[in-house]
């Protein structure tokens, strides 16, 4: 059961957040194509702006549309409340900036999307933020790692596209213990497959243009906050942890979060200035379409889940597959504990002839689809050594489990058999390639 | 803001303004479990809109320090005595649950201090199941994914939140896992005399209930109204947790009542 409502995942991605509108009785989620919301006179404009009651005043803020499909994330992840935002890079970077100011420092897995490794690396560290890399499941690295100024810890649930599953619970279990929260990104796994902040984790954050919205068709993120992490917390020197939760803030009246909004004060305090200030919001057309989406995920998990597994034992014996990858080919307890229905659809093998067995194999596939995203309902194929990875160094890639030969396969829910066939044709066009 | 009584500090909500003592003041009480979050979308609107407001977050429970009273008396006494540092003559008092039984035992001894009183998803007397207050003795998050799933009316249950994004029932799950719910739940259950004090009340009163109240069910509800001689609100597809889940129409209900006394 879920922390946040006691219908099961599958009608919660359908029913939660919305009833059929009184005007007409629209059964689907109607699409709130408005960049505003007339004021019922001036009192309740003043209360809005207040935050008297709750209530839409602009669409950068929030919006119908969007609220029920944040309102169905944040029950099916089991949090107190979510928030979408643009995609899932300003889901994240709103996240950060949220937590950490000048001089903080964040520690995160090494193995991470490099995108998300960009950001940490690079953007932050001109805004005074730092950030350590290191292997997540070392619990010893993770102990040293943690300074008085650490903020959060960060890591993928099955990470991209090392394909290594984070132990959340032990990772948590040490974080909390240091009065630090730990941020998740879980979008390879969505939460029809495994519910972080069950697992221990406070915030957890989706790129909803994956599986989440499942075809293709729209950008998207969303944060969820867990509501399980005290941030009145006070550091060594006896002073709040997380000032920027705590402490009174005066372009809300001196508000202080965490007092006012208990469970909910970090994603009060997104939608107060990340939204505000960054402006990253969700398109209300775009979260119809993702809504669609998630009303079917739990099919799609399974279907997805069924091809993977064959799709795994498959490739395991086929000539030009040098090795396979996948969270379920180790016997780690976590993984069990974590993905008891099945650790994703995605797959990374090495292809004989390394970059130009990689190349050949791509460019003979007549089905799957190659391109820079993953969790559409097709199959689709990367080289990421040479696309979403290619800004980072020899060093960081290895750090980040890339090799030059690793294909990166989304398993889509066509029939396996066709999968099957065209992944056939690719295979071997690698091995001539390399005659 | 934090206040100490008893050598304790208290953690009271005044909705975001300064307290002014100058102005009506109006006392909120959360129930079982709950915290001044439970009126965060009322406290704030009478905050702004001409009264002071204090909800406190009873002893023992979320930001507040000490432990939760073992009886109403107790609480009623605390009260006696946080109203008197506070430095407050007279207060309107609107409680919730638990929070009302608090407020009705504090009128017996100080109906003169009391401008008004309202009750809010309550009854006279609360009994308490004795399974869920032995879950609650042992697994206090088990006992408030209980008193959510009770608590909590058909449009909470579907995650209709008033407020963008939220979910109320998870909020109010975090909140209530980590109070002292199984002493909160002693206490109403041993209460047994809201029926005799509320037959009594004399000054401006008002009842307001939940059509799918299951913790204290609207047969009960009706009861205590009929003891207040008053008629009450009935706000419809809201349950027991009203100020949480059908903010906006607790409020109008209370500003209805508290605004034609001080007007």
């Amino acid at each position: 059961m879920a922390n946040s409502s006691y219908y099961k995942p599958e009608t919660i991605a359908l029913h939660t957040g919305y009833k059929p509108e009184s005007d007409h009785g629209s059964r689907a989620v109607p699409i709130y194509q408005t960049t505003s919301y007339a004021f019922d006179g001036v009192q309740m404009a003043s209360s809005l702006f207040n935050v008297e009651q709750g209530g839409h005043i602009y669409s950068r803020i929030s919006n119908p549309t969007v609220a029920v499909l944040e309102q169905r994330m944040a029950a099916l992840e089991g949090g107190t409340g979510a928030i979408c935002t643009a995609s899932g890079m300003s889901a994240l970077f709103s996240t950060f900036i949220t937590l950490c100011s000048a001089g903080d420092h964040i520690v995160s897995s090494e193995q991470i999307y490099g995108s998300t490794a960009t950001t940490l690396r690079y953007t932050l560290k001109r805004f005074g933020i730092e950030c350590d890399f290191i292997p997540i499941n070392d619990m010893d690295a993770l102990r040293s790692s943690i300074r008085p100024n650490t903020k959060l810890v960060f890591c993928e649930s099955i990470s991209n596209p090392g394909m290594e599953v984070s132990n959340l619970p032990e990772i948590s279990k040490l974080a909390n213990s240091f009065g630090l929260p730990v941020v998740v990104d879980a979008t390879f796994a969505t939460p029809s497959l495994s519910r972080p902040i069950e697992h221990g984790a406070n915030i957890v954050v989706h790129s909803i243009t994956k599986w989440i919205g499942g075809h293709g068709n729209s950008i998207g993120g969303c944060i969820i906050d867990g509501g399980n992490f005290n941030w009145g917390c006070l550091n060594k020197k006896k002073k709040n942890k997380f000032p920027e939760l705590t402490d009174p803030y005066a372009p809300f009246h001196g508000i202080s979060f965490w007092e006012e909004f208990g469970p909910t004060a970090f994603v009060m305090k997104v939608r107060s200035e990340a939204m505000r200030d960054i402006g990253a919001a969700l398109s209300p057309n775009n979260a119809f379409l993702i809504l669609q989406g998630l009303e079917t995920l739990d099919l799609r998990m399974r279907k997805h889940v069924e091809n993977t597994k064959a799709l795994l034992e498959w490739l395991k014996s086929q000539d030009g597959v040098l090795w396979v990858r996948h969270p379920e080919m180790r016997d780690d307890e976590h993984i069990k504990k974590m993905f008891p229905n099945g650790a994703g659809s995605m797959i990374c093998f090495g292809v004989a002839g390394g970059k130009k067995g990689g190349a050949a194999f791509i460019n003979s596939l007549s089905l799957s689809t190659h391109l820079a995203n993953v969790g559409d309902s097709r199959t689709l194929v990367l080289h990421p050594g040479s696309t979403t990875h290619s800004r980072l160094t020899k060093k960081d890639m290895k750090s980040a489990g890339i090799s030059e030969d690793l294909i990166r396969v989304s398993v889509g829910i066509e029939n396996i058999e066709d999968i099957k066939t065209d992944f056939k044709t690719g295979l071997k066009s690698a091995l001539r390639a390399i005659k | 803001m934090l206040v100490q009584v008893n050598k304790l500090n208290v953690f009271v909500a005044t909705g975001g303004k300064d307290f002014d003592s100058s102005l009506p003041t109006i006392l909120f009480l959360h129930g079982s479990g709950g915290d001044h979050r439970t009126w965060a979308m009322q406290t704030r609107w009478f905050a702004f809109n001409g009264f002071s407001v204090l909800s406190p977050d009873l002893p023992g429970h979320s930001l507040s320090d000490g432990n939760a009273f073992e009886t109403i008396e107790e609480s009623a006494e605390w009260l006696e005595k946080f109203l008197k540092y506070i430095g407050v003559d007279k207060v309107h008092l609107v409680g919730h649950s638990q929070g009302f039984l608090t407020a009705l035992v504090y009128t017996e001894k100080n109906s003169k201090a009391v401008s008004s009183i309202t009750a809010i998803g309550t009854a006279a007397e609360i009994p308490v199941n004795e399974h869920l207050i032995k879950t609650a003795e042992v697994n206090r998050d088990k006992a408030a994914e209980m008193m959510c799933n009770w608590g909590f009316g058909p449009y909470a249950h579907k995650g209709i939140s008033s407020v963008p994004g939220m979910q109320p029932i998870g909020i109010s799950r975090a909140i209530m896992k980590n109070n002292p719910l199984a002493v909160d739940l002693r206490a109403c259950a041993a209460f047994k005399r809201g029926n005799d004090i509320s037959k009594k009340l004399s000054m401006d009163r008002h009842c307001i209930l939940a059509s799918h109240d299951k913790m204290t069910p609207m047969k009960a509800g009706l009861l205590l109204a009929k003891n207040m001689s008053i008629v009450p609100t009935v706000i419809e597809n809201a349950g027991h947790m009203l100020p949480i889940e059908a903010p906006k129409k607790t409020l109008n209900a209370l500003r209805q009542f508290i605004e034609t006394i001080e007007r």
